[in-house]
């Protein structure tokens, strides 16, 4: 069925074609490094040789020490700590919220597309649009309510705001996942007398492990970049990495220290890349096996 | 027992019809309320009518917000979809080191946007960027000044865009194309049509459901754009980015403007119901036939 | 499952929930500030080292970036949990808060402080509102300030400061001519419209800017004012380089450093980036008054005390008011954040040349505040889309321009 492996024979001839082929692909990673690279020598600079203005050039002389400062000794108000104060409250964050979502999801898809309770259409309408309204609008009446029900500035209300917001994707995701499932696999075991969650725990859930993973990580990736909720929701002892970075780069009357910025927002997306980077093998089988139809 | 099974079902759907009868709905309601009245900082319950609505729309940053929108949303998604497709294909043409490639085109979707906009800032601008070094080499006459130049500065903000989605395009597609059976491939060979064709007739046709649902994915950013907005330009210069987000969340907060702001976001999902509607009623259509089937 | 996750919640919650209350009777203040960067960082810790040293429990909540900072503000306004104090601006900022009965007065520390014997007038009627002292101004930024590079000046010519907007453009001319960007423009509305409020300053002089911000008057004269206010602005949009579009500040004020740019319009925290650049005003840069302008706009910083309703709060909060107050604490924390002292009656021999200059103005009376102090941030919104329309549309005509101003207030 689906082959994992590229088109044809590898071609053992240099023809025009190939030239042209490699000539696109190295274009292309110019202009998707191009970023990194000015992002990185940029942190390796002092001020004085960033105030010269030449993005481009290599650092005269290897400067480090806007890393550590990142790290350990960037200053947000009269707390010096650096960004990895936020690291552990966004793991924190991040992994409860992806778990959840993604679980609360791949039940919805599961009961939307295969079993189709009454309203099911409408709901799932309701949840498109949804994911369609920029979130901003949401806070207030969020706040309002976070707060009635005592969950406000609170590390379940961060994750509860999160797994909301999430919804719509990771919904119809797993709902366009199931419907590409041949629904005599759940009639057969219906006949067999599962209920709705042995078949969803025993047979779903198995198969659609490559649409979890890929469903993971979209989330993970935006939760864990996620700034304006964490902000307004998670209050002052689980503020995500977003948030101290933030305060380390944004500043409106207040020096700008350009290095630290850079070396500050490559280490907040460690993480991220280091799942890429380790599991983009993964993420390709996941869609290859049918994570993603429409 | 199909009744009891069809119960569980519908229990298991309850914490998600709460989320979006409270939530979507409750704000929604919430806000077209609030748009009818003078509220600033805090929800207020004097109506003032349609004035909200009226001074939204003879506000020349809320129009241009809307056309600003749509060209990049158009711009944005095209290029994704296209850039995406393009390196995909390359990647399946048997290339050396294809992991180290995808890694490398996929790696801007993880990258917040906070500080890789200031890159693009400066990249983009004539002083300090490519256009600097460029001329620096000779080439006097070289411009690429899109981020301070008012009727190139949308550009600027797509081109940052695909930047970030078309990895994510690339992997959508390419496993798209791995999923295609080889028979077709080697039916096409015989036949002695050219690879280029083969992609554009043959292939693309099928990768359909891949590429919509890439699209759909691109689109709900679409309309959430501020990050990419706020870091690279502001909004500037002029109106020339300003975006439907950014103007609700600047009076949402920084102008104390509940008001203007709820009536913002109720014409945006206005907006949006009316994209998404007949989208909508296609699939139930669809879904029915499949039903019936 | 479902039980699960929803005790899995719960009990998160209540982990949230049982933290240990702190020490009940000691005073207890939580800072919302946006002061996170280095010299405002320094300077905040000014307040909470006096703070501490006087008993008190200090809890730092800052968010960079004055938007951030106001929508958690406002955010848990909403929810009910609003902080001990919030770092603003003095002014109509806070006018609404007080109006809903949000905000603790701090009138009795005023008035043991003897508040109305050092502080400017109009600063002190700006921190009160019906009659009662709300806000506790921690310092004062002059932002009518032209920064020029001393190297450029030499490269161009340049001897003397220049007195007239007819001399300051000459010298603009000579920097053009040296090969310099004359004016290193910061590209950003709030920027631009700072930039607007000090040639107005310059071509109405004290009343008439009061006049037009205060009473909305809108005569011959208002409007006249404006028009030349415009007619400089546009002749300015000459002078600034291709890339100016959107540039921070501190990119402006690099240009001035590296001796690229002659010039820089910018309130005094720009004397914070020179510094960070080992540079000394007077020395490597000079600052002067936009040329032909009779005092100085300022901005006050100050601090709100929302209602708790907790009686530790209530004790820091007018603690923290009598330190923010303080003398020797409104000196240092002014050197720190490179700001003017607020209070009138304080040791001037520490402040550098620049400040000294503006705290002359200051003593002189000589000053009007900036526009987000007197006007509602919606207004505020409005100048600055005004201007950066009229910057940035270069075939907009000035008078009428100069009539349609006046709507920014409506």
């Amino acid at each position: 069925m689906a082959r994992l492996h590229p088109n044809g024979p590898r071609p053992t001839q240099i023809t025009a074609g190939r030239i042209g082929l490699y000539l696109f692909l190295i274009v292309a990673v110019l202009f998707f490094t191009l970023p990194l690279y000015t992002m990185v020598v940029t942190s390796l600079k002092t001020m004085d040789e960033i105030r010269l203005g030449q993005i481009f050039s290599l650092p005269s002389k290897l400067d480090v020490s806007a890393w550590i400062t990142a790290w350990s000794g960037a200053c947000m108000g009269t707390v010096c700590v650096g960004i990895r104060s936020g690291f552990w409250n966004s793991l924190a964050i991040t992994l409860p919220s992806v778990a959840l979502s993604v679980f609360i999801g791949a039940v919805n898809g599961y009961a939307l597309s295969l079993w189709r309770p009454r309203g099911a259409s409408v709901l799932f309408g309701l949840l498109l649009a949804g994911g369609l309204i920029p979130y901003q609008i949401f806070l207030y009446p969020m706040v309002r309510a976070m707060a009635t029900v005592g969950l406000y500035n609170s590390l379940a209300g961060i994750i509860l705001v999160h797994v909301i917001f999430g919804l719509p994707l990771v919904t119809l995701l797993f709902r366009n996942y199931f419907v590409s499932v041949p629904e005599e696999l759940c009639k057969a075991a219906r006949v067999d007398g599962a209920g709705f969650w042995r078949i969803f725990f025993e047979i779903m859930l198995p198969i659609a492990v490559p649409m979890v993973v890929v469903v993971s990580m979209l989330q993970f990736t935006g939760i864990w970049n996620d700034f304006l909720l964490g902000l307004v929701f998670a209050g002052r002892d689980n503020l995500p990495m977003t948030v101290q970075l933030n305060n380390i780069v944004n500043t409106t009357m207040g020096e700008r220290t350009y290095n630290v910025n850079m070396a500050a927002t490559i280490l907040t997306a460690l993480v991220p890349l280091a799942i890429y980077f380790l599991s983009g093998r993964w993420f390709v089988r996941g869609i290859a096996a049918g994570a993603v139809k429409g | 027992m199909k009744r009891k099974t069809n119960l569980a079902a519908t229990v298991a759907l309850l914490p998600t019809w709460l989320v979006a009868v409270v939530v979507f709905i409750g704000t929604m309601g919430w806000s077209i309320h609030l748009s009818f009245t003078n509220s600033t900082i805090f929800p207020s319950s004097t109506y003032v009518g349609l004035a909200q609505y009226q001074k939204l729309f003879s506000s020349a940053k809320w129009l241009a917000s809307l056309q600003n929108v749509v060209t990049f949303g158009i711009l944005y998604v095209g290029g994704c979809l296209l850039l995406g497709f393009l390196l995909a294909t390359a990647l399946d043409r048997k290339i050396r080191f294809e992991s180290v490639f995808r890694t490398i085109f996929l790696y801007p979707y993880a990258m917040s946007f906070v500080v890789t906009g200031l890159i693009w800032q400066w990249m983009l601008n004539p002083m300090l960027g490519i256009q600097a070094s460029v001329r620096s080499l000779g080439w006097d006459s070289f411009v690429l000044d899109w981020v301070v130049n008012r009727d190139m500065a949308i550009y600027a903000l797509v081109l940052a865009g695909v930047w970030q989605g078309a990895g994510l395009v690339m992997v959508i597609v390419l496993s798209g194309m791995r999923g295609i059976e080889a028979e077709q491939w080697k039916a096409a060979r015989i036949d002695g049509i050219p690879v280029w064709r083969i992609y554009l007739s043959i292939i693309l046709p099928q990768l359909g459901p891949a590429l919509a649902a890439a699209g759909l994915l691109l689109a709900m950013g679409v309309i959430k754009t501020y990050d990419i907005v706020v870091a690279m330009t502001n909004g500037g210069p002029g109106n020339a980015t300003e975006v439907p987000a950014k103007f609700i969340m600047d009076n949402l907060f920084g102008r104390q403007n509940l008001g203007l702001a709820t009536a913002g976001a109720t014409v945006l999902v206005l907006g949006v119901l009316m994209i998404v509607a007949p989208f909508r009623y296609a699939m139930h259509m669809r879904g029915k036939k499949r039903g019936a089937r | 499952m479902k039980t699960m996750i929803k005790l899995f919640l719960a009990g998160v919650a209540f982990a949230g929930v049982l933290t240990p209350a702190q020490a009940e009777d000691k005073p207890t203040i939580e800072i919302l500030s946006s002061w996170t960067s280095g010299g405002e960082a320094a300077a905040l810790d000014v307040f909470k080292t006096e703070f501490e040293k006087r008993g008190g429990v200090w809890k730092d909540s800052s968010i960079a970036g004055f938007g951030a900072a106001d929508a958690a503000f406002q955010n848990r306004i909403v929810a009910g949990d609003p902080p001990g104090a919030k770092q603003g601006i003095i002014g109509l900022a806070a006018a609404d808060f007080v109006g809903q009965g949000l905000f603790n007065a701090v009138d009795d520390i005023a008035k043991a402080g003897k508040w109305a014997d050092v502080l400017p007038k109009s600063i002190l009627d700006l921190s009160s509102f019906g009659g009662e002292t709300y806000l506790a101004p921690t310092g004062a930024h002059g932002e009518s300030w032209v920064f020029y590079s001393k190297d450029a000046f030499a490269k161009a010519g340049i001897a003397d400061e220049p007195k007239s907007w007819k001399e300051f453009f000459a010298d603009l001319d000579k920097l053009k001519a040296a090969g310099l960007v004359p004016v290193a423009w910061g590209g950003q509305p709030w920027q631009q419209s700072k930039v607007f409020n000090m040639i107005l300053l310059s071509q109405v002089g004290i009343d008439g800017f009061l006049k037009i911000y205060v009473d909305k008057d809108k005569s011959e004269a208002s409007i006249a004012g404006v028009r030349k206010t415009l007619d400089i602005l546009r002749k300015l949009n000459g002078y600034v380089d291709e890339a100016a579009a959107g540039r921070n500040w501190n990119d402006a004020t690099a240009m001035l450093i590296t001796a690229k740019a002659g010039v820089q319009f910018m309130g005094d925290w720009a004397k914070g980036e020179f510094t960070v650049a080992g540079k000394v005003a007077g020395k490597d840069y000079g600052c002067m008054i936009v040329p032909e302008s009779p005092g100085m706009v300022y901005i006050a910083d100050s601090f709100y005390f929302p209602k708790t309703g907790t009686a530790a709060t209530d004790k820091g909060q007018k603690l923290l008011a009598e330190i923010v107050m303080d003398p020797a604490v409104q000196v240092a924390f002014s050197q720190k954040k490179g700001s003017i002292p607020v209070r009138l009656d304080i040791d001037k021999t520490k402040l550098d040349a620049c400040a000294l200059k503006g705290a002359a103005l200051m003593s002189a009376g000589a000053i009007v505040p900036d526009q987000a102090i007197v006007l509602t941030p919606q207004q505020v919104g409005a100048l600055d889309d005004f201007v950066d329309e009229f910057w940035n549309n270069g075939s907009e005509d000035a008078t009428a321009a100069a009539e349609k101003f006046f709507d920014v207030f409506e």
